[in-house]
């Protein structure tokens, strides 16, 4: 990941200087780290997020926009805990540019958490928005929403909280959210992430 | 069930039951065992969460209003953290509270989660084709052997360490090392707080097992299920682990043969 | 090799855990989360947090990463560092003897930081919880149990061998 000037960059491979270099190591880090994760069946995971969502179901009375809202928050409470995780196996510094946080997210921490690499794109002309794709998303497999969820509710909508969450850490401040999903007859499912700003380090009072 | 018995049908020659079903294992789909982890683990301040909102949204018509003026779901994301509340924070708070009733609530939504994740787990365990499962002539012993060794291996990756039962329907299930709260810690000399907070995490698995039960001819209502806490063997208590076992306390109020 | 102190700061420029051995082959010498350290851990924070941004700015004007540091030689003694994305610092204090102590930093934070703080539940994953606690003006540290005894564990063998 490091250039030259980088010191303690033992843990990720150096990039080459062929074709994109960087877009390659993070899917080799990706795919190295995901093979030496521990795991669990998949369908245990569908099934457990499946009855959480009914749960709210019940809990909200159908009142899907406070269901988005709560699978929403539980993401962020996710995404700021795991990012650290995230960070410890893969060693990643900050991303430099949105480019790179897109790739980042589709071929490392998707690849490592879900094991699928969702594809980016839809780059707004300011390159400071971009679409995941998510085809085979792992907590929608055989899920199938009734009539008046179909309109309103964004059933993975915690994978929405997780990047936000996570992505606050590295101090970037964006909007995530669902444009469309295949539950809700869409064509496919695609996630939205727009950088609203780079939140700036804290300092020491007495320092500025 | 699903017409499976133990046989030599469809095996490999050279091949055992166990590694067929091992490889069929590892050729399913896979997930990160974390996000599993945190995922179970955010059941209890997602549902002290509900509890909260619930309560606001009864106690004040006017929020409830403004809440439904956010219905844009294009509109800064922002808007949405307001009220967000760290994880831990809702924990503490939940092991806090004076009110029962409130208190009930949150653990009954924490138990029903279990509850079903328990229900479609052992759906998916026997349709799987398990040869360690024959339910053909299954009692409950069986039942609760399946629970010690294929449930819990599936949700947590290790057995049951001791099951217990006196044959009259009782049966003491204990997990000396009860994987998602294995890094659960507050501070030094503060072990009575520590295990209050952990409490609530024990509905998960408490509706587990009910769940399981349930999908096989033991309604909840005939089953009796409480989860305390109790001495590892020899006493050991570790400095690097949670400090307790659990002890799962099973018991079927009428014999009721599916 | 020897260690002579190990500090953790947090991105609200925080020390949330101090450890400093006094005795030289005595493990169990010395203190955690001291206030006297108080002032220490506020220089050590200076000195790194003004290199870092004196090495942000030589670097600046190259496309490429940020100039990281990973270690500062004094006359008595070098601080290593090992900073995260997230804004963790973990620090160590150790004698001149060549030694990759990045891998000893990142070892703390991946298997003793993120495992028993980040991943516990009970224990939050931010420690300044008002605002008055930020910019350098908290005081809460880390007090867990698990995270203490396995970090003694883990450095136990590098205090004076």
């Amino acid at each position: 990941m490091s250039r030259q000037q980088s010191i303690n960059s033992s843990q990720t491979p150096t990039p080459t200087t062929a074709q994109s270099p960087l877009s390659r190591s993070l899917k080799a880090t990706g795919e190295e780290v995901w093979k030496r994760t521990e795991k669990i069946n998949a369908e245990l995971f569908t099934l457990t997020y499946g009855a959480i969502v009914s749960q709210l179901c019940t809990d909200y009375g159908r009142d899907f926009v406070k269901i988005n809202e709560q699978l929403y928050q539980m993401g962020y409470s996710i995404g700021v805990r795991l990012i650290e995780d995230f960070l410890a196996r893969t060693a990643l510094p900050r991303c430099q540019g949105m480019q790179e946080t897109s790739e980042a997210l589709s071929k490392c921490a998707f690849k490592v958490f879900l094991n699928i690499t969702p594809r980016v794109t839809n780059w707004s002309s300011g390159k400071d928005a971009f679409s995941l794709i998510i085809d085979d998303n792992p907590l929608s497999d055989f899920v199938e929403l009734p009539m008046d969820a179909m309109e309103q509710l964004w059933y993975s909508n915690v994978l929405c909280g997780v990047l936000k969450g996570a992505l606050e850490m590295v101090q970037l401040d964006c909007d995530v959210f669902f444009v469309s999903d295949i539950l809700r007859g869409d064509q496919q499912t695609e996630l939205r992430v727009k950088l609203n700003k780079i939140l700036k380090d804290e300092i020491p009072i007495g320092e500025d | 069930m699903n017409g499976y018995t133990t046989g030599e049908n469809g095996t490999i020659p050279g091949m055992t039951e166990q590694h067929q079903f091992q490889l069929f294992e590892e050729s399913l789909r896979k997930v990160n065992k974390l996000v599993f982890q945190m995922l179970i683990n955010e059941i209890v301040p997602l549902s002290m969460n509900v509890q909260r909102k619930l309560e606001k949204s009864s106690d004040d018509e006017f929020n409830s209003e403004m809440s439904k003026l956010d219905v844009n779901e294009n509109s800064n994301t922002t808007n949405l953290l307001k009220e967000i509340v760290p994880s831990d924070q809702l924990i503490h708070e939940l092991a806090e509270t004076k009110d029962e009733d409130k208190y009930n609530k949150v653990i009954d939504r924490v138990r029903n989660i279990g509850f079903q994740v328990g229900n479609k787990l052992s759906e998916l365990l026997i349709f799987t084709n398990n040869p360690n499962l024959q339910f053909k002539e299954m009692d409950l012993l069986l039942i609760m052997k399946f629970v010690c060794r294929d449930v819990w291996k599936q949700l947590y990756g290790k057995q049951i360490d001791n099951l217990k039962t006196n044959h009259r329907g009782t049966f003491y299930l204990f997990d000396y090392d009860y994987p998602p709260i294995r890094e659960f810690c507050i501070e030094e000399n503060a072990l009575k707080k520590e295990l209050k907070l952990v409490e609530p995490f024990l509905e998960f698995p408490v509706g587990i097992i009910k769940g399981v039960l349930a999908s096989l001819g033991y309604p909840p209502e005939q089953v009796i299920c409480l989860a305390t806490f109790v001495d590892r063997p020899n006493n050991d208590i570790p400095d690097t682990s949670f400090a307790k076992g659990i002890s799962f306390h099973v018991q079927i109020t009428t014999q009721n043969n599916p | 090799m020897t260690i002579y102190s190990f500090w953790i700061f947090d991105k609200h420029c925080n020390c949330i855990y101090d450890r400093e051995w006094t005795l030289l082959a005595n493990p169990k010498s010395g203190t955690t989360n001291s206030k006297q350290n108080d002032d220490i851990s506020k220089l050590l924070y200076g000195i790194i947090f003004s290199l870092r941004s004196v090495t942000g700015k030589l670097s600046s004007t190259e496309t490429g990463r940020t100039n990281e540091i990973s270690s500062i030689s004094t006359g008595r003694f070098r601080i290593h560092t090992y900073c995260t994305a997230t804004g963790l610092w973990f620090v160590l204090l150790t004698d001149f003897k060549p030694f990759n102590y990045s891998k000893v930093l990142q070892h703390i934070y991946s298997d003793i930081f993120v495992k028993y703080i980040t991943n516990n539940y009970l224990s939050p994953y931010d420690f300044a919880q008002s605002e008055g606690e930020k910019r350098g003006q908290g005081t809460r540290k880390i007090t867990n149990r698990h995270f203490k005894n396995n970090l003694e564990l883990f450095l136990e063998p590098m205090i004076s061998s």
